[in-house]
């Protein structure tokens, strides 16, 4: 039995029986390991958000197959946890109300769930803001609030769809600061989709580059460097140089296609 | 004068004017748009009463509101709780008789809408909720939806004879097949990703109903329902002019039967100001309960 998250020769086709079958993934092969930083890298609309909601189990996989800890994922869990591009959190509950929101669901009294909900709230930076309402809160606000939710059901992945990509430069940068240190405390994988060299270089133990739809895996490229990152150090230039020309073949190809058209 | 003007002639008034100027703005706030109110109402009454004055409108036919709002006392004995007919002034007369009537209008439009809105509410969840009941009812509510509760005042009178269930049940028609249809929409726009997250926190069907769906619609079916609040007002009308025999509609009726045009304009002046009124308090409601979407635009000056 593989601990971690397997996936092998997975095919997502959207539409399989329609009359214009898209598809998203094929054959795509991908292990990740206990407490890895795992971030797919690749043009937009290549099929890696499929890849994501497939290992969350809100999808199916067409053909091949998911396994975590060495079980076929048939449905949604709260140890794989899924953390979208907006926060997503419910406009009708306080913050504390959203974080706690898995824990109420699964029947934990208000009372054991304060101090668990409190001391996350503290985890993610936002002591002060259980009581706010999420309009209350700026995007990055928000976004921790989201992570914080995620986090009350001490998930073993976090999957996060391009998470940062709402929000401005700074504030992506502290939310980047965020969250290797809650990975770092929790010690949980995480799977991260982008289309950021910048953020892919920052965070991962190992950058998977996708290919233009079908998504495919086009390179693995493992980094070693400790973290914080000096992004501007001549190893991670030309890391950057790498990842840039790999994307941009593969962004090419996607335009050409749509010429095509 | 502007606030920016005032401040620079006296730059003292600064320290102690930050909460002047915020009391300022905010008595402004709630000014400035009962100010377009009357301005709205006062045109329109100012072109009535030029036309009487010139000739142009037949007091008889078109008095202006000088003349149907001038003698109250007169106007009063028209209305009676009870619903006594044209020629009984034996009741009515006071002011009380005038608050009668419209509470009990008011009471008819607010069970009706009460009702329609639970029972909306609770039909629209099922259709979703239960796949085989919804296939079975959705294609009835769909074809019943265009049916004008007009055509439904005879059913009314078959099922409930005449006095306040039938009105009550002409209202909660008027807006119950619109209000099943309006929460599918809503069930069906519920944010993806609200579902989602339920589902990954583990929600069952039950619980992502009760704690997901239904707050994320309440908001924008109370929308509706403001929406529809006009409509059971009409409706209510008609049914007390048709069949109830008392409230605002019957004392049109009776006023159009013994061709009394000041009562007639008399009591859609109070059936205007009510249905505003109730328009207000729903938006009250809405601001105050439902708070977690944005407060409608329908009435808001």
């Amino acid at each position: 039995m593989t601990l971690g998250l397997s996936i092998s020769n997975v095919t997502k086709t959207w539409n399989p029986d329609g009359s214009s079958p898209t598809p998203a993934v094929r054959n795509l092969t991908l292990d990740v390991n206990l407490g890895e930083f795992v971030v797919l890298l690749g043009p937009s609309g290549c099929g890696k958000s499929s890849l994501l909601y497939m290992v969350a189990g809100l999808e199916e996989a067409t053909s091949g197959s998911i396994t975590f800890d060495g079980l076929e994922i048939t449905q949604p869990s709260p140890e794989r946890s899924l953390i979208f591009q907006e926060a997503a959190l419910f406009p009708w509950l306080s913050v504390r109300d959203n974080v706690g929101f898995g824990l109420q669901i699964k029947g934990i009294t208000q009372t054991k769930r304060r101090q668990k909900v409190d001391d996350l709230l503290k985890l993610v930076g936002l002591a002060g803001a259980g009581d706010k309402r999420p309009h209350e809160l700026s995007g990055g606000m928000r976004q921790r609030a989201a992570l914080a939710r995620a986090l009350a059901m001490d998930p073993k992945v976090l999957l996060m769809d391009e998470p940062f990509a709402a929000l401005d430069i700074q504030t992506r940068a502290r939310m980047q600061d965020h969250l290797l240190r809650i990975w770092r405390e929790t010690g949980a994988s995480v799977l991260l989709v982008t289309h950021s060299i910048d953020e892919a270089l920052a965070l991962a133990d190992r950058i998977i580059v996708f290919t233009s739809r079908p998504g495919q895996i086009k390179a693995e490229i493992k980094i070693d460097q400790p973290r914080p990152r000096d992004l501007h150090s001549p190893e991670m230039v030309d890391l950057a140089r790498r990842c840039d020309a790999l994307l941009a073949e593969e962004v090419n190809k996607a335009f050409a296609e749509q010429e095509l058209l | 004068m502007t606030d920016q003007s005032l401040r620079a002639n006296n730059p003292s008034t600064i320290a102690t004017g930050l909460n002047l100027k915020e009391h300022a703005q905010t008595v402004r706030r709630k000014l400035v748009p009962l100010a377009w109110t009357c301005a709205s109402l006062g045109l329109f009454v100012a072109i009535w009463e030029f036309s009487w004055w010139q000739g142009w409108a037949n007091p008889l036919l078109l008095p202006p509101p000088h003349i149907f709002l001038s003698n109250l006392p007169e106007q009063f004995r028209f209305f009676d709780p009870t619903g006594g007919r044209a020629g009984a002034l034996s009741e009515g007369g006071s002011i009380w008789s005038v608050l009668g009537v419209i509470g009990w209008s008011a009471l008819r439009v607010t069970l009706g809408l009460s009702l329609g809105f639970v029972m909306s509410l609770i039909v629209g969840v099922a259709i979703r909720y239960f796949n085989i009941f919804g296939k079975l009812v959705l294609p009835l509510v769909t074809m019943m939806a265009p049916i004008s509760p007009v055509a439904w005042i005879p059913v009314a009178v078959f099922m409930f004879g005449i006095g306040n269930p039938p009105a009550v049940f002409l209202v909660f028609i008027a807006i119950f097949f619109v209000m099943v249809l309006a929460t599918l929409s809503q069930i069906d726009a519920v944010p993806p990703h609200f579902i989602q997250l339920a589902r990954i926190m583990g929600a069952s069907k039950r619980q992502i109903y009760m704690q997901v769906i239904l707050p994320a619609i309440l908001p924008g079916l109370f929308v509706t329902l403001r929406m529809n609040l006009f409509a059971a007002w009409m409706v209510v009308l008609i049914a007390e002019a048709v069949g109830v025999g008392s409230g605002l509609g019957q004392v049109t009726m009776m006023a159009r039967n013994t061709f009394n045009s000041s009562l007639v304009f008399f009591t859609m002046t109070l059936i205007g100001i009510t249905g505003f009124a109730f328009d207000q308090a729903l938006g009250l409601i809405q601001r105050k309960i439902l708070w977690w979407i944005g407060p409608s635009s329908i009435g808001r000056i």
